[in-house]
């Protein structure tokens, strides 16, 4: 257990144009579960290969505990690493496989059982000890690919896309069973993962990367709620947030071409409007109301498309190019061609700079702004026996 | 324009069945998906109709027409393929032309340009008309595919996965562009998926399939709130539906008490529930209900206790694991402003209205408990 | 790898280069020795090897002897065995990668297996059927006997380029409305040409090279690499003469390789269609 800080961190590949890693800087504290998360190529494994020792450091300096670890052997930083492909050893049995790190750094052979046992009783793979990785489940394989990166007790734990290769009934249930082990044993975690919602469900706080640059680093209903800009914005969410262009009209309000929206300017955001004449608006499907009668401020439109899934409606009104989509509880009033009003609930309403993209500001329209809750203050409650 | 119709389709590769036993009609212009896990026989549903592969039993008819006999290319059918399938050495233009330039699609040079040209404005793709298929993105690369199968008006569509490889975000958007589409289009179409959310948006009727047989044919509601099976409910749904064994302790015509979860509730019942549950063998009964249907927090009588195992946010919504009394878990969906700390002792209950029975024996679906508003 | 130090680095790196160099010399150095012999009259053949008076005298000599109907027996019968081996190969390769049959791999490894044996090995049973047969000391003797050689080449380059080609794409083109035929000529061939391209150099330059059959199996068609050999079987030795006739026997191939250099990697390096 140990905190783990990267300062400036970065990596220049000698053939690529741009760094893969930029100047990252990330702390992590002690016990807490960070996720890098990030479209392919984001630089998210780059940085985590750095951390365990397999990727050389350009600039920067990665620090675990009190150390600096950038010039140490894999082997010596005491980080374990949990493969995206398992690169689980075939020949050997998954109590050999467990085992193999600790013969490596020489303990003895009772207290090697000893560990294995007990990291096996912890992922519950007890009956799995001796086989071989062959005759294994994917499921089972990353279970045994996450108790031999943990058995070592890494001062920090890394998993590498753990989840991405199982489905999906998995997926969710191994998804459950990484956040009640973390909820146990408090390891300091870094996950990488490119599944928005992996990272929201597992993580205390979510590092955001694209091309190479770090977005946003915050709790998961944070980056959620308050996206830094329109990348994360839109990279977060499921369906994703509508982005629209909006320009300040000569009548004083906020206009969407092609369609009829004219939102009304309060002070404070005229204030975070500051002179320009065009930026980004951004809202999520569920901060849209649908109704079939008109009320104040709602605006007329056609419903191009409807998708019932069960437990939501999702409702897509078209305004020429502009597609907004909305998702409200499920119901079986609405069909194609029927004339709806939208209304956009204010406190869910997005700003964006429409050059750089960048939130404007720190408010908003949002009123109820939520203080960023913290690993540390998380009292943990002796696990109830089972 | 055709309807299909598909009877007693099977296919073994070998010892391994892809398709067993598969009938399936589907009507003139109507978009059924045909959802399934991997490996579920879906592709091969698809390729047994294209031609592309020939059944060991069964017959295929397209419109009036029986094809079995038929090659792939006298068909008429346009199929989208998982990978593609693109002609690598052909520019986006040669590659929606392709089909029109056949021996069997020949039109003239002015229509295939016009053909050509008016589906890539459709799909947004008609300024990389002129891109080799190498420089494509992805999500672009997708569009083509698709406009090659447009640009044909076939009788039928056959759609393998189309939207898979594309990102999240993506995958969003196109699926309401292609719902948006479909109206337009008015093509016969199988559609195949193993994205429960793209078989209900999608399908006037879904098709489930697993193991090469079907499990159940219906509409998007039907499937979800009447799902034909244990296996089919656990199909539909992120997080998964909540099953649950339940021992009938007592039963008056109007409720009925049960011993499940470690405790003893009760919930109120209909008659045509109680006539359900009279047809069951033994006194068992298994109870599925979806996440979303769980409520936290106390609720009088009818609270079930329980610690939470694990806390998962997902934003809008959160996913809480509940620890029952008996062990077992449970999953509920709660909103996303609630916070929950591992461990901690809650109640919980779950609506009374939104209880699927299953046979405990057969895992076959029996009832639901009460008229959903999707039986508008 | 991993902790490279810079300056290590950088030693590591020069004497990668200097590996590189090293091994460069060592391949290249025995055509330079048979250009310089070329030019060598033959008085100074064994004296000091860089310093002496360049001649074309060998090339003359070479050029008007009969030695340049050799030269066009070789084109002809190394540019027909890679015809044939074309026509022959392409569509069992295809069948190869597409097709599951009985005895498949089999099949493959027997083929490949040819290229295994030593030529001396076969020659024996050869010479006879071939003086039997009547295709002793002809063309065709010689082009038929070739395919040992380039057939199992072609095979198994091309059988994995057509391997690499996804089914679906053919599939699609059948959907589309062409014929198998037309599939294969219209989509196939074209997504197979680097591979057609390399395989078919390799095996020229295979056949072309040929020694042990046209020597054993053909007397008055005979191809330039076996009569190179006349210059060293007559009363003095003119190492000269046969520098220059293997010199003018090398061209063709390295003429070839150098048209066609950027096929023939990609056509080795990646069998991929990336589509």
């Amino acid at each position: 257990m140990a905190e783990l800080v990267l300062k400036t961190l970065t990596k220049v590949y000698t053939q690529a144009q741009s760094p893969a890693v930029d100047q990252l800087n990330l702390a992590v504290r002690d016990g807490e579960f960070i996720a890098l998360l990030g479209p392919s190529g984001c630089g998210k494994s780059t940085t985590l290969r750095m951390v365990a020792g397999l990727e050389s450091v350009t600039a920067g300096e990665i620090r675990i505990g009190k150390k600096v670890v950038n010039k140490l052997h894999p082997k010596d930083r005491g980080v374990g690493l949990a493969f995206e492909n398992y690169a689980l050893y075939p020949p050997l049995k998954v109590r050999d496989n467990l085992a193999f790190n600790l013969r490596a750094h020489g303990l003895g052979a009772k207290e090697i059982n000893r560990r294995v046992e007990e990291i096996a009783c912890t992922l519950q793979i007890q009956e799995l000890l001796d086989l071989k990785p062959a005759a294994l489940s994917s499921g089972q394989k990353q279970r045994v690919n996450m108790a031999r990166a943990m058995v070592r007790r890494p001062s920090v734990l890394l998993l590498d896309e753990p989840l991405s290769h199982l489905d999906a009934r998995l997926r969710v249930e191994l998804r459950t069973e990484i956040k009640r082990l973390h909820a146990e044993q408090r390891f300091t975690t870094i996950i990488v993962t490119h599944d928005q919602l992996e990272a929201m469900a597992l993580a205390d706080r979510i590092a955001v990367m694209n091309e190479g640059k770090l977005q946003q680093f915050d709790t998961p209903l944070e980056v959620f709620n308050h996206p830094a800009n329109e990348f994360v914005a839109g990279f977060l969410g499921e369906p994703p947030m509508n982005i629209f262009r909006a320009v300040v009209a000569d009548s004083g309000r906020l206009v969407i071409p092609d369609t009829d929206f004219a939102l009304p300017i309060t002070p404070g955001v005229k204030k975070l409007i500051d002179s320009r004449k065009e930026l980004k608006l951004g809202i999520r499907p569920w901060g849209i109301r649908v109704s079939q009668t008109q009320t104040d401020g709602s605006v007329p439109g056609k419903v191009a498309v409807v998708e019932d899934l069960g437990d939501e409606t999702r409702v897509g009104v078209r305004y020429g190019e502009v597609l907004i989509m909305s998702s409200i509880p499920v119901t079986r009033r609405y069909r194609p061609g029927l004339q709806v009003f939208l209304r956009f609930n204010e406190e869910d309403l997005n700003l964006f700079d429409s050059i750089t993209g960048e939130r404007l500001s720190d408010g908003g329209y949002e009123a109820n702004q939520t203080a960023p809750e913290t690993a540390g203050k998380n009292e943990i409650q002796a696990p109830v026996s089972r | 324009m055709a309807s299909i119709q598909l009877s007693g389709l099977t296919k073994f590769y070998g010892k391994r069945r892809g398709v067993e036993d598969v009938s399936l009609e589907v009507g003139d212009q109507e978009f059924l998906t045909v959802f399934g896990p991997a490996g579920a026989g879906k592709t091969t549903t698809l390729n047994l109709i294209a031609g592309i592969v020939t059944p060991d039993r069964g017959s295929i008819r397209i419109g009036q027409k029986t094809v079995d006999a038929l090659e792939p290319a006298d068909r008429n059918v346009a199929m989208v393929f998982e990978s593609y399938a693109l002609y690598p050495q052909f520019t986006v233009y040669q590659n929606m032309a392709f089909p029109l330039r056949s021996p069997k699609h020949r039109l003239p040079a002015t229509e295939v340009e016009q053909r050509v040209r008016h589906f890539a404005t459709m799909l947004k793709i008609d300024h990389l008309l002129d891109r080799q298929i190498q420089a494509l993105s992805n999500g672009q690369r997708q569009r083509t595919a698709l406009g090659r199968a447009l640009v044909r008006r076939p009788d039928v569509f056959l759609m393998d996965e189309p939207l898979s490889h594309l990102d999240a975000k993506l995958r969003h958007s196109m699926r309401a562009e292609l719902k948006e589409m479909r109206s337009q289009l008015g093509t016969t179409t199988i559609y195949v998926t193993h994205d429960y959310l793209e078989a209900m948006s999608l399908g006037d009727r879904v098709a489930i399939i697993n193991q090469g047989r079907i499990l159940q044919v219906g509409t998007p509601e039907e499937v979800y709130f009447r799902p034909a099976t244990v296996e089919v409910a656990q199909l539909f749904g992120d997080p998964e539906i909540n099953l649950i064994e339940a021992k009938i302790r007592n039963r008056q015509s109007t409720s009925v008490r049960v011993q499940a979860l470690g405790e003893e509730w009760s919930f109120p019942i209909t008659p045509e529930i109680g006539s359900a549950l009279d047809k069951l063998t033994g006194d068992n009964v298994r109870l599925g209900f979806r996440p979303a249907d769980v409520t936290v927090g106390a609720n009088g009588n009818s609270s079930l206790h329980g610690v939470v195992y694990s806390f998962e946010p997902l934003g809008t919504k959160s996913v809480l694991t509940i620890e029952s009394v008996a062990g077992q878990r449970v999953r509920a969906l709660v909103d996303g402003h609630r916070t929950f700390q591992v461990d901690r002792r809650i109640e919980f209950s779950v609506a009374s209205s939104s209880l699927i029975f299953f046979d405990p024996e057969s895992t076959r679906y029996l009832i639901r408990s009460i008229r959903t508003e999707g039986d508008d | 790898m991993t902790h490279s130090r810079s300056p290590l680095a950088k030693i590591g790196k020069g004497l990668q280069i200097l590996l590189l160099l090293a091994y460069a010399v060592f391949a290249l150095f025995p055509l330079l020795w048979m250009f310089i012999m070329s030019i060598k009259p033959d008085s100074q053949m064994l004296t000091t090897t860089f310093i002496f008076t360049p001649t074309l005298e060998n090339y003359a000599t070479v050029l008007h002897s009969d030695y340049m109907q050799f030269f066009l027996n070789n084109l002809i019968v190394s540019v027909a065995a890679v015809l044939l081996s074309l026509v022959v190969g392409v569509p069992a390769a295809y069948a190869l990668a597409r097709f599951q049959f009985k005895g498949k791999e089999d099949i493959a490894f027997t083929i490949l297996s040819f290229r295994f044996a030593p030529e001396i090995l076969v020659i024996l049973p050869l010479y006879l059927i071939y003086q039997r047969l009547g295709l002793y000391d002809t063309y065709f003797g010689l082009i038929w006997v070739y395919q040992l050689i380039t057939l199992p080449l072609l095979i198994w380059i091309l059988r994995g380029f057509f391997e690499d080609i996804s089914p679906d794409i053919e599939a699609a083109a059948q959907l589309d409305g062409y014929s198998w035929w037309q599939v294969f000529l219209r989509v196939l061939l074209p997504l197979v040409k680097p591979g057609l391209v390399a395989a078919g150099l390799l095996c020229f330059i295979f056949a072309w090279n040929s020694f042990t059959f046209p020597l054993l199996l053909s007397n008055n068609v005979q191809t330039s690499t076996v009569i190179a050999l006349r210059y060293l079987a007559s009363d003095t030795v003119h190492y000269g003469q046969v520098a220059a006739a293997a010199a003018i026997s090398a061209l063709p191939e390295v003429i070839l390789a150098l048209l066609i250099q950027k096929h023939l990697v990609r056509g080795l390096s990646f069998g991929a269609v990336k589509g």
